[in-house]
């Protein structure tokens, strides 16, 4: 049965047109995500390499003054600004801090829109709360971006539906199933090769157009290979899951109008609403403190500070008597106070961050818990951390910076307390940022829940055609 | 080759088949003749195993239906009132692949010869069937139950809506298959095709098989004023 099913199922979608139709508008589809997300990505790699650029040819300015003054020799450069200063290099000659786009980051903008992804921790400033931009088009908050996730999470499945919600309920209105029943086979068998079947060519179809919108921009299958199976493996689980909801329609409704509708109800419910509801109430349960008044009450805080520097200053070199002068405090500059001050501000600000950061974790971890509640958040948060755009890649972006930040304050404070300046062979010591991705979970546990889904499907589908063989009611 | 024995089917309260007992044997046609609702789509449908019996038995070729579905179904061909193929398939093709799924493989000359002998025209061989007239349809299901050597025939209304030369070149067929000892039951309401080919005649009302005669037994002027009478029975009581 199956030779000729496969035979005569393949004539029939390539004389409908079906299967031309299918290729085309995945493709055009696909490839139009990729553009999106690949657009975004080199605009990112583009300002990356910008603004790198500019801290290497500053750097090599700052050497070659750097060496004059070590030589002896005059230059147009303002005293005030020297690179033998110390602290003009921490503030004025600060190194770039990014999350590097990944081989994949083109498939899900995830988090990406949302924060920066490269910044310039200075020994002044607020690096380690990172602006992020609020400001976004309104248009694509409601609907999210246009990339590959979004293809194969919102779209794809209403291909499928498309494609083949009157898989079964067709051939009884057509009348074609009588003929079918007549003969000495399993009419389930039949109907699930056919979903086979169907099964099959959507899904080679979705992978041939992913393969092709990989090679179009760009993508290494050698060094990413397991980036790559892993996508795939998601994919072709996500598929099989939407056809055995599609299959268990047919079984239970098996009129096609109330098919399309009861599908497209299912698309709602688990690619819209459950991933809304699961969402609203991970802000329900943990609000985060509103960013705005957060940014004021550092402000607050750290003016409040400002106005006690020179005690904050005293008890500073209490602690740290190394850094101590003989001249007692009048000599010391702003920069002092101000690094002498930064810990002390840090220790303070830490609470206020950390609730906002606590709270954006707890949520995260309602998120997690709840993933398994709808196959589209399982595939989003896979796509997200497969492309590193996740929130948990940004938070650990964001930790690590701060970290990066202090280390670079850490790194001019002797030279500073001790008076010393900085010479080009210190040049090689500074510190520089390396972003460290967190370790990712596999997919793997994700596509076995999304097969164990089908499954579960297939087997309650199975279970009701039985009954409905029993009752008489699925081929009259 | 098809028997029931005292073959029920009640939908709750309501009786679509009351105690039928029937036999056709070898080279027998017994056509079924009754209102809509008579019980004969009901009949056809419990020896198809499409549906469950309350009560009593069918049998295909001496196998339960309900026991062996699978083993009872390569003895039969079943022609409902419209023949629905595959349209975007070629009549040669909804050919092999009816024969094919149900594990029956032929050559392209074989079906061809089939479907010739079904009494299709040549030129409609290959032609997709979405252009195919209903009596054309129904000469692809003749051709199936060639192909399969069907020692069942299962007539469903068959000739309904066939203009007047379909109609008669399918008793043709039909008479040609009765040649070939295939056992035919076919619901009609056509009185005057029933007594031209069939062997037997049956009148059913509301589930109940009120008369069975032997088509030389009765002539047509009378067939058709027991029908009559056997349809308005029910009204005058009314």
């Amino acid at each position: 049965m199956f030779t000729y099913n496969f035979k005569y199922e393949l004539k029939s979608l390539l004389r409908s047109k079906w299967l031309l139709l299918l290729s085309l508008t995945l493709l055009i589809v696909v490839l139009f995500a990729g553009y999106n997300g690949k657009e975004k990505v080199e605009k990112r790699v583009s300002g990356l390499e910008r603004v790198t650029s500019e801290v290497k040819e500053k750097d090599n300015a700052m050497l070659k003054i750097l060496d004059s003054f070590e030589k002896g020799i005059k230059t147009n450069q303002n005293p005030r600004t020297l690179p033998s200063a110390p602290m003009n290099v921490a503030y004025g000659y600060p190194r770039v801090a990014a999350i590097p786009a990944k081989a994949l980051t083109f498939i899900a903008t995830g988090q990406s829109d949302l924060f920066t992804h490269f910044v310039k921790p200075s020994v002044y400033g607020d690096s380690f709360s990172m602006d992020y931009t609020e400001l976004a088009n309104p248009v694509q908050l409601l609907f999210g971006t246009f990339d590959l996730a979004f293809v194969i999470i919102y779209i794809l499945p209403l291909i499928i539906i498309a494609f083949s919600y009157n898989i079964f309920s067709e051939e009884k209105e057509y009348g074609s199933l009588k003929l079918l029943a007549s003969q000495p086979i399993s009419i389930y068998q039949w109907l699930l090769q056919k979903t086979a079947l169907r099964f099959f060519w959507l899904t080679l179809i979705t992978l041939v157009v992913i393969v092709i919108t990989l090679l179009f921009f760009g993508f290494e299958f050698g060094s990413n290979f397991s980036s790559f199976i892993q996508l795939i493996s998601l994919v072709v689980a996500y598929i099989l899951f939407w056809f055995a909801v599609v299959l268990l329609v047919n079984i239970l409704v098996n009129n096609s109008a109330k098919n399309a509708v009861s599908l497209l109800a299912i698309w709602v419910f688990v690619i819209l609403i459950i991933p809304a509801v699961v969402g609203q109430m991970a802000n329900v349960f943990y609000p985060i403190p509103s960013r705005t008044k957060m940014i004021s009450e550092v402000r607050e805080l750290k003016e409040e500070l400002s106005k006690k520097q020179d005690k904050i200053l005293d008890n500073f070199l209490r602690d740290h008597p190394e850094y101590a002068t003989k001249n007692g405090t009048k000599n010391y500059s702003f920069w002092h106070k101000y690094t002498a001050s930064q810990d002390l501000i840090e220790e303070e600000l830490k609470p206020l961050i950390d609730s906002y950061e606590t709270q954006l974790q707890k949520q995260q971890e309602w998120v997690k818990l709840w993933q398994y509640s709808s196959p589209a958040i399982i595939m989003q948060q896979s796509f997200n951390n497969l492309a590193h755009t996740s929130t948990a890649h940004y938070q650990e972006y964001r930790s690590q910076v701060a970290v990066f930040s202090k280390e670079w304050r850490n790194f001019f404070k002797p030279l500073l307390y001790s008076n010393k300046d900085f010479t080009t062979s210190m040049y090689k010591e500074l510190p520089s940022f390396k972003y460290e991705a967190p370790k990712s979970n596999s997919v793997i546990l994700k596509v076995v829940i999304l097969l164990v889904f089908s499954l579960i499907f297939l087997s309650i589908g199975r279970q009701i055609f039985n009954k409905k063989i029993g009752k008489g009611s699925v081929i009259v | 080759m098809i028997k029931t024995s005292n073959l029920t089917k009640k939908y709750g309260d309501f009786t679509a088949l009351e105690n039928l007992n029937i036999e056709i044997k070898e080279g027998e046609i017994l056509c079924l003749l009754g209102a809509n609702g008579a019980g004969k789509s009901t009949t056809i449908n419990l020896l198809l195993n499409f549906i469950a019996p309350t009560s009593g038995s069918a049998y295909i070729n001496g196998l339960d239906v309900t026991k062996h579905p699978k083993k009872t179904k390569p003895y039969l061909t079943y022609i409902p009132e419209n023949l629905m193929l595959y349209p975007t398939l070629t009549a040669i093709e909804n050919l092999d692949y009816f024969l094919g799924i149900g594990g029956k493989s032929f050559s392209k000359t074989e079906l061809r010869s089939f479907l010739g002998q079904a009494g299709l025209q040549e030129e409609a061989f290959e032609k997709r069937v979405q252009y195919f007239s209903k009596g054309m349809r129904q000469k692809v299901g003749i051709a199936l139950a060639i192909a399969k050597e069907a020692k069942v025939l299962l007539l469903d209304e068959p000739t309904s809506g066939l203009d007047p030369k379909s109609s008669n070149e399918f008793g043709e067929l039909l008479k040609n298959m009765k040649l070939a000892n295939v056992a035919m039951l076919m619901a009609t309401h056509d009185i005057f095709r029933a007594k031209e080919i069939g062997t037997h005649i049956g009148i059913m009302k509301e589930g109940v098989l009120k008369h069975h005669f032997l088509n030389d037994d009765i002539t047509l002027q009378d067939l058709e004023k027991v029908y009559l009478e056997t349809m308005t029975v029910n009204e005058e009581a009314l």
